[in-house]
């Protein structure tokens, strides 16, 4: 088994055992999206039309949450030295990292945003759209929030500082995977899977790029 | 007493055979901890590598904490820094590590080109995860640095704390979580040992045994630089005095 795989199962599962795994994400979402219809309003038009925006949204903040505790508690604990000093490097180190926790925290959100479009009223074809759209939304959200994560690490209220940093990247995400919904509820499903392939590559092009920048992030935090 | 509640949720039965067992080893506990740390098996030779350090500066910030410092450890070495709190310590271990870079000077830590894979580390913060057992932790980190998962329980029982292999840390004492992690310090064979303030939380026992661990290092040629304020008591150690903290 090489370096890589070792981290992700590993990180996987103390996401999973320690964390409480998928619940803190789900239920945030869960949350959100049965407030939203309380707020808008129960017309089912007007929840037809914002239901791919709000899981968009939703899904979203709900990845803000896991990058609360992805890179502080290594921090802390010590960890992040460990990390340092083993045969993985940190680009890998942290892409495995964050894909391991990610797997064990975010697996639920693609299924209830599928619940959730149902409940807003979307038909079964756009419901397959909203659910792919978020599926290849959330290896992005969740490297970005990884990022400010790592970026933050070590510092009171981290929080704050991780909303302010990863929010502004994530917006071309949201807007693609929203999008893909909103082009499906007009009709225009070519347009429709484009977007989600768009979304795909985003998330593909963060993959690449994004775990030099967490990499970055855990050395300063060394330091 | 603590050894029966330790295994209070085994039978009474077998509670009583380990409290026998346990009582008749200890009054013969000094020889046979030596037995035990020689044999521990199965890992591979320790490739014999050498550390210098010449004109070093310590870079805290933006200023510059200790300067000069010059020194060299051959394979069985073993070095303590001492000196007051803020002297430069821990900085000295860290940037050793890699951690920090140094201001001035030069650092030639083994052959390779890459150090960080050479060298095992303790810090003030032991580095387990609360709620991952020593068994898992070990593995993880054993496999690693490529070593098998099988010696393990040999150095666990070395350190006398075999018996909390599945045991989270969450549920150790402060001491046992410092001897979990001198574990993982031993399986993973690597040849250089930064530790800092290793003897913190330890009990007289586990300074006897950190002691015998470090020996058994240092005899397969590993060298071992440990930042400390207590008086360790390791055959022909060398000592570095950083003086006084700015």
């Amino acid at each position: 088994m090489s370096g890589l795989w070792r981290i992700l199962a590993r990180e996987a599962g103390l996401a999973w055992a320690g964390g409480g795994g998928a619940a803190g994400p789900t239920a945030f979402f869960l949350a959100c999206i049965t407030l939203g219809p309380l707020a808008i309003g129960a017309e089912s038009e007007t929840l037809v039309t914002v239901g791919p925006g709000i899981m968009g949204i939703s899904a979203l903040l709900a990845v803000l949450q896991f990058g609360e505790r992805s890179f502080a508690d290594d921090f802390f604990d010590g960890t992040l030295e460990l990390y340092a000093l083993s045969t993985v490097s940190l680009p890998v180190l942290a892409f495995a990292k964050v894909m391991g926790q990610a797997i064990a925290t975010l697996w639920a959100l693609p299924l209830i945003g599928a619940l959730g479009s149902m409940m807003y009223g979307l038909g079964g074809s756009e419901i397959l759209v909203v659910f792919c759209g978020l599926l290849s939304a959330i290896p992005a959200l969740a490297l970005v929030a990884g990022f400010a994560s790592a970026l933050s690490a070590g510092v009171r209220r981290g929080g704050l500082l991780i909303s302010l940093i990863a929010i502004p990247m994530m917006i071309p995400v949201l807007v693609f995977a929203a999008g893909a919904g909103r082009a499906a509820l007009d009709g225009d499903f070519d347009r429709a899977w484009a977007t989600v392939l768009l979304t795909l590559a985003v998330s593909l092009g963060t993959s690449a790029l994004m775990p030099f920048g967490i990499a970055a992030a855990m050395r300063s935090r060394l330091g | 007493m603590t050894d029966c509640a330790l295994f209070s949720r085994t039978s009474p039965l077998l509670q009583c055979t380990v409290f026998a067992l346990t009582s008749a080893w200890k009054l013969g506990d000094m020889p046979s901890m030596t037995n035990e740390t020689a044999s521990i098996p199965d890992l591979s030779d320790l490739e014999a590598q050498s550390l210098s350090v010449s004109g070093l500066a310590l870079k805290r910030g933006d200023f510059i904490l200790r300067e000069d410092i010059s020194f060299a450890l051959n394979p069985g070495d073993a070095l303590f820094l001492t000196g007051r709190n803020g002297s430069g310590k821990t900085t000295l271990l860290r940037t050793l590590a890699g951690f920090l870079p140094p201001a001035e000077g030069h650092i030639q830590l083994g052959k390779s080109s890459d150090p960080a894979e050479l060298i095992a580390w303790l810090g003030h913060t032991d580095g387990l995860k609360p709620n991952e057992t020593l068994r898992k932790s070990l593995r993880f980190w054993s496999g690693m640095a490529g070593q098998p998962g099988k010696v393990i329980m040999p150095v666990l029982k070395a350190l006398d704390i075999g018996h909390l292999i599945d045991r989270p840390p969450a549920r150790l004492s402060r001491g046992q979580q410092r001897r979990g992690a001198m574990a993982r310090l031993a399986v993973m064979n690597r040849p250089f040992w930064l530790m800092d303030e290793p003897a913190g939380p330890l009990d007289r026992a586990g300074r006897d045994r950190l002691g015998k661990l470090v020996a058994w290092h240092r005899s397969r040629g590993g060298i071992v630089i440990a930042a400390t304020h207590q008086d360790l008591d390791w055959a022909g150690a060398q000592r570095l005095e950083l003086g006084g903290g700015l």
